[in-house]
């Protein structure tokens, strides 16, 4: 058994006994890994506080020949993520980017740019970033990277030229902008305007050295509710954070009354709204 | 190999669904029992039947009870004023154990837990509100596990209570961040009840 080294971002804890988690993290140089940590429940714990989600860790495991789970023999924490018992609009913004890092990666598939993104932009979001824009950069630089990043240039079918119109479809099955002859006859369409298309194209070429550029408050909605139907037709379902994350990252804009998220309308756990049932 | 009889095969596989209980033990439970004489593996199915029909949650704080009520919130001597909100009856009992609270408790029932579909409307968040509206209730202590949920769930419940004339405070932190309530040492569980600290 080969020991190994990484820093990770723990993704998921899953009681697996009395003492013992499965954890699942995401690795600078491993990709998504599950391993066993036994003893992670136990009082004096060779994980400390480590095992916790959000926070980035330095990792030593044993990778196991077979495809059983592989040993945990050391976790060190490295950040914890604060706005915890702070801020719960930071909070289930940092969650997301957990569920997206869960579902748009492969286990053992190693992305040491998108660890370090997600590294960055999880700080970013703990330390009092304006939320909205740090989003969606991460969005959009992690779909770069695992080979999903919207065309927005030009029409995604044909490479023809966009029209020169108001608002421009974007083809969620095309993957991108689409002229009016392609968009003939195409399914599930979004519309776009041109003023929200030209801010989207920066965030789409933005590279990771730079950080996220600016997001006017009155492109937000459309912004959201775009990517957010993009990301819910690449993943085949709705990640279960998007209504959290629509009210979280577009308040501002909420406060200036200059927003509507499309399909966002029982957006809950703002932090004030009394729970309606309970079992 | 010789065919087990479905019966046995059968209480193996509820035996290998109980935490912690790989296949092996469940096998090494199941024989046992068949060994063992028959009243007293019959004693073992009666005390689950007994618990499982017989204890329920307390219709108010859901604690583990065996009348409507749970013994704690019976007893006219523990303070009605202070509330300790705690996230399973587990940690109830390590914080009795402590032996330093004498208010009353509230379950939550688990811990919003948003990625695995867990929202405040799964928990007992709403009958919680209810009792603070009562108006009997002045402090309440925030005693969820200090892991990221955990606080999240506390974060959530002191917005939610910010309205009514109640002091929150929330454990001090000498338990280990990360750890879990239920394997912490009584000792600095006492501690951290004895320094609570208001709520930021
Ligand atoms: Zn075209
Ligand atoms: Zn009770």
């Amino acid at each position: 058994m080969a020991s190994e080294k990484s820093l990770a971002i723990v993704l998921r804890v899953v009681e697996f006994s009395e003492t013992s988690c499965v954890v699942t993290l995401f690795s600078r140089d491993f990709g998504k890994i599950g391993v066993l940590a036994k003893g992670a429940r136990r009082p004096k714990s060779p994980f400390e506080a480590a095992l916790d989600l959000l926070a980035v860790c330095r990792i030593v495991f044993l990778r196991k020949s077979s495809d059983g789970l592989d040993l945990l023999t050391e976790a060190k924490l490295e950040r914890r993520f604060r706005s915890a018992s702070r801020d719960l609009g930071r909070l289930y913004c940092g969650y997301y980017l957990l569920e997206l890092l869960r579902e748009l990666t492969h286990q053992g598939d190693p992305h040491p740019d998108l660890f370090d993104l997600a590294d960055h932009s999880l700080a970013a979001i703990d330390h009092g970033a304006d939320l909205a824009p740090i989003v969606l950069w991460f969005e959009f630089a992690a779909l770069r990277i695992l080979g999903h990043a919207p065309r927005l240039d030009d029409c995604a079918e044909c490479g023809g030229a966009l029209p020169d119109l108001e608002r421009i479809a974007f083809g969620q099955v095309a993957g991108g902008t689409l002229c009016q002859r392609c968009r003939e006859g195409q399914r599930q369409i979004i519309s776009v305007s041109r003023e929200a298309l030209c801010v989207l194209r920066k965030f789409n070429e933005t590279s990771l050295e730079h950080g996220p550029p600016g997001l006017p408050d009155a492109v937000r909605g459309e912004s959201r509710g775009l990517m957010q139907h993009y990301i819910a037709h690449l993943l085949g379902h709705r990640p279960r954070m998007h209504s959290y994350v629509a009210t979280a990252a577009i308040r501002t804009a909420i406060r200036t009354g200059a927003v509507q998220v499309p399909g966002e309308t029982s957006a809950r756990g703002g932090g004030n709204s009394r729970p309606s049932s309970t079992p | 190999m010789t065919q087990l009889a479905d019966s046995v095969v059968r209480m193996i596989d509820e035996f290998a669904k109980l935490p912690g209980i790989g296949r092996k033990s469940a096998e090494r439970l199941a024989y046992h029992l068949l060994r063992i004489h028959k009243s007293e593996a019959l004693a073992l199915a009666d005390a689950i039947r007994n618990v499982r029909e017989n204890v329920h949650y307390c219709q108010t704080c859901f604690n583990l009870a065996e009348s409507e009520q749970c013994g704690i919130c019976l007893d006219p001597q523990r303070d009605p004023t202070q509330l300790c909100i705690v996230e399973q009856p587990r940690d109830l009992m390590a914080l009795e154990q402590a032996g330093v609270f004498r208010g009353r408790y509230h379950v939550l029932l688990g811990r919003i837990a948003p990625l695995d579909g867990v929202g405040p409307e799964q928990l007992t968040i709403g009958q919680l509100v209810d009792r603070v509206a009562q108006g009997a209730i002045r402090e309440i202590i925030m005693a969820t596990n200090p892991t990221v949920e955990g606080d999240g769930t506390a974060l959530f419940i002191s917005n939610l209570l910010a309205e009514y004339p109640v002091t929150i405070t929330r454990l001090a932190r000498g338990i280990t961040t990360g750890s879990i309530l239920e394997h912490t040492n009584k000792e600095i569980l006492a501690d951290a009840l004895v320094s609570r600290q208001k709520y930021a």
